[in-house]
């Protein structure tokens, strides 16, 4: 199947990322990132270790046939594959990412199963998709017997995090995310956009509007360095919250040791997205100023670190 | 995708890994399967062979002829193959059983281009595991059987969410919904649960349900059904099955005048036909005995649930294209079956 909005292709696509810190108390190399990944003996993982260390598993596929979610309560039918990979980014945060895509309309029957394996990680609408609701309705979170992603991408995180060279002793206090994304193509003249929902609970949720022809692939891509660098801010920031004043006798609290140790080399914002998707992130980082903010919090780390090495030289116990 | 996007997927993968690649296959039109026989079935009536080839020949010639002849011009290519159970029993040997199989089908007037041994659907392959640039092998073993089984994507019967799996059962794989398991005897359920039937997924109007049972046993000491090997077994034929990326179980040439006592001495499959079409084909057609039916509606059920990877049915539907050889695009429909009387 081609681009969104192309003759032949899709009209929506959606997807979750869920976000966690891997759990473990140390970054795992890049042989142990394969053995987790490894999801699949016919098919290996891949390794990038530019411009960071990543690892990609195989894709799974989930069998779905149920309604899709909807706002209005528009009864209708997909029947298909859910897609699903994990990521881990340098051995330390790892990503359970679920996603599909559907064309305007389908068939007016289900076909045999084959002919869906075909099209792996698209759903196939049994007569027409309502596709505005279903985009909205799938920001909103599905709703009993209804078509549920998160779902899916929640238990093949599960499947990663029950190996047993994971010791689940973590560094950091850390929150899990979950980024909830829809995709529809800008119908001509109309501008791209993204709009970027944030709530407490850990959710968050982006609707995109994409030049015609962008790759339902490469819109998981893109969501899945956004929920990283979410995730990225939110648990630095989290760290932060509260942070004593360094005072004359205070150490080096765990936390900005476990913050340099763990997560302040991660900021790499569009390290794995797809080139035309780029515009995308700058656009959202602009109003979001989430870049801004990720090196104010670095820099608050660093000088952090130097006020309180100072002082320790005059209490070396202090560093013990 | 231009050139400069190109370059830039090169340069932002790594390259132990970079994007898979995926081998390409010879192809010929058509894969013809002579024949499946039990070895038990050969040892306790060794006329039996002659027989078969003889029931087997007119409806081998009428697969060929079914072909018509390619858009390209020429003869269609069409290689034969017949696959020995060594999987399942070991009675005979190589030396003892080969031979009198060869003869039985010349003296029908058949060749067998490829010779095939059940025992290599299942694994594992000799020489399956390829060594790594760092010199390490990446696993002992090959096993065709477990990469299908991990290929799996279960058919969602109507209402699955992706909220839980459907209600699998290890180790089988059904056409539908299986009935709902009453976790109380009849004298014991007061709630007057009623039985529910099962039902068939693509049921028209009324279900043929069936469930696979695709191997059994503990993990380590697995033994893989009949109806799930021979599903492996049409997916090496169809040129379907890959290795991360590699062709599995390639043709071996064997041009010795003997054969060994060992079956294990032999490689899985042996192109025993100097001048044979490629062994892989775009179609295959086995002439089975009528008792492989149930086998082989296993085999489609199983087949329906395979996803095989986009590449490879990318690669096989372009070769067909330029052949102008129309090939089905879902997996199942590309194998058929003939089941001829008095075999």
């Amino acid at each position: 199947m081609g681009g969104l909005g192309t003759p032949s292709g899709p009209v929506l696509a959606c997807g979750e990322v869920r976000t966690r810190l891997l759990p473990t108390s140390d970054a795992v190399d890049e042989r142990t990132a394969e053995r987790l990944l490894r999801l699949r003996t016919d098919e290996r993982v891949r390794l990038s270790r530019h411009p960071n260390r990543y690892a990609v598993s195989p894709g799974l596929l989930t069998g779905v046939d149920c309604r899709p979610p909807s706002v209005n309560g528009a009864s209708s039918r997909v029947v298909g594959t859910v897609t699903a990979r994990a990521v881990l980014v340098e051995g330390r945060v790892l990503q359970s990412s679920a996603h599909f895509s559907a064309p305007a309309s389908g068939p007016d029957r289900r076909r045999p199963w084959g002919h869906y394996l075909g099209r792996p990680g698209c759903l196939i609408p049994v007569g027409r998709l309502p596709a505005r609701s279903v985009a909205e309705g799938f920001l909103a979170g599905p709703g009993p017997h209804e078509l549920d992603v998160g779902s899916i991408a929640e238990s093949l995180m599960a499947r990663v995090c029950r190996h047993r060279i994971l010791d689940f002793d973590l560094p950091l206090t850390t929150v899990n995310t979950s980024l909830r994304w829809t995709a529809v193509p800008a119908v001509e003249g109309e501008a791209t956009s993204v709009l970027f929902t944030k709530a407490d609970d850990g959710l968050r949720t982006v609707a995109l509007r994409l030049p015609h022809g962008t790759a339902p692939a490469a819109v998981a891509g893109l969501c899945e360095d956004l929920a990283l660098h979410d995730w990225l801010l939110t648990t630095v920031a989290y760290a932060l919250d509260g942070l004593p004043a360094g005072h004359e006798d205070s150490g080096l609290p765990k936390v900005l040791r476990s913050l340099v140790d763990h997560l302040l080399h991660l900021w790499m914002p569009r390290g794995h997205v797809d080139r035309t998707l780029h515009a995308v992130w700058e656009e959202l980082d602009e109003h979001t100023g989430y870049s801004r903010q990720w090196n104010v919090m670095g820099q608050r780390i660093r000088d952090q670190l130097v006020l309180r090495a100072v002082r320790s030289r005059h209490q070396p116990s202090a560093w013990d | 995708m231009n050139g400069s996007e190109s370059v830039f997927r090169e340069t932002s993968f790594m390259e132990t890994s970079g994007e898979p690649r995926t081998e390409a296959l010879p192809f010929s039109h058509l894969s013809l399967e002579l024949g499946h026989v039990y070895m038990d079935d050969l040892v306790e009536d060794p006329t039996r062979l002659r027989r078969h080839f003889a029931a087997v020949r007119p409806w081998a010639d009428a697969a060929r002829a079914g072909l018509g002849t390619p858009n390209s011009g020429g003869r269609p290519r069409v290689s034969t193959c017949f696959l020995i159970d060594d999987y399942f029993s070991r009675r005979s040997t190589p030396a003892e059983l080969i031979p009198p199989l060869l003869e039985a089908a010349a003296e029908a007037g058949l060749t067998i281009d490829y010779l095939a041994r059940e025992s290599a659907c299942a694994g594992p392959v000799p020489g399956g595991s390829r060594p790594l640039a760092d010199g390490s092998s990446r696993r002992g073993r090959a096993e065709p059987a477990d990469w299908v089984l991990r290929r799996l994507v279960e058919s969602p019967p109507p209402g699955t969410t992706g909220f839980r799996p459907p209600a699998s059962c290890t180790g089988w794989l059904a056409n539908g919904r299986r009935s709902p398991s009453l976790r109380v005897s009849p004298a014991l359920n007061s709630a007057g649960t009623v039985w529910q039937p099962p039902g068939e997924t693509d049921a028209r109007v009324h279900s043929v349900f069936l469930d696979v049972e695709l191997w059994s046993g503990q993990e380590e000491k697995r033994s893989w059904s009949c109806a799930f090997l021979s599903a492996v077994w049409q997916l090496v034929r169809l040129g379907l099955l890959r290795d991360d990326g590699h062709a599995v179980l390639a043709p071996a040439p064997w041009e010795d005048e003997g054969f060994p006592a060992a079956w294990d001495a032999l490689a899985p499959v042996l192109r025993l036909n100097p001048r044979a079409a490629p062994f892989t084909a775009y179609v295959t057609c086995s002439v089975l005995p009528a008792r492989f039916l149930p086998v082989e509606h296993a085999v489609r059920v199983i087949l329906d649930q395979v996803h095989v990877e986009s590449e490879v049915l990318g690669q096989v539907a372009m070769r067909c294209a330029a052949e102008g050889f129309g090939v089905p695009s879902e997996v199942v429909d590309r194998i058929s079956y003939v089941f001829p009387p008095g075999l």
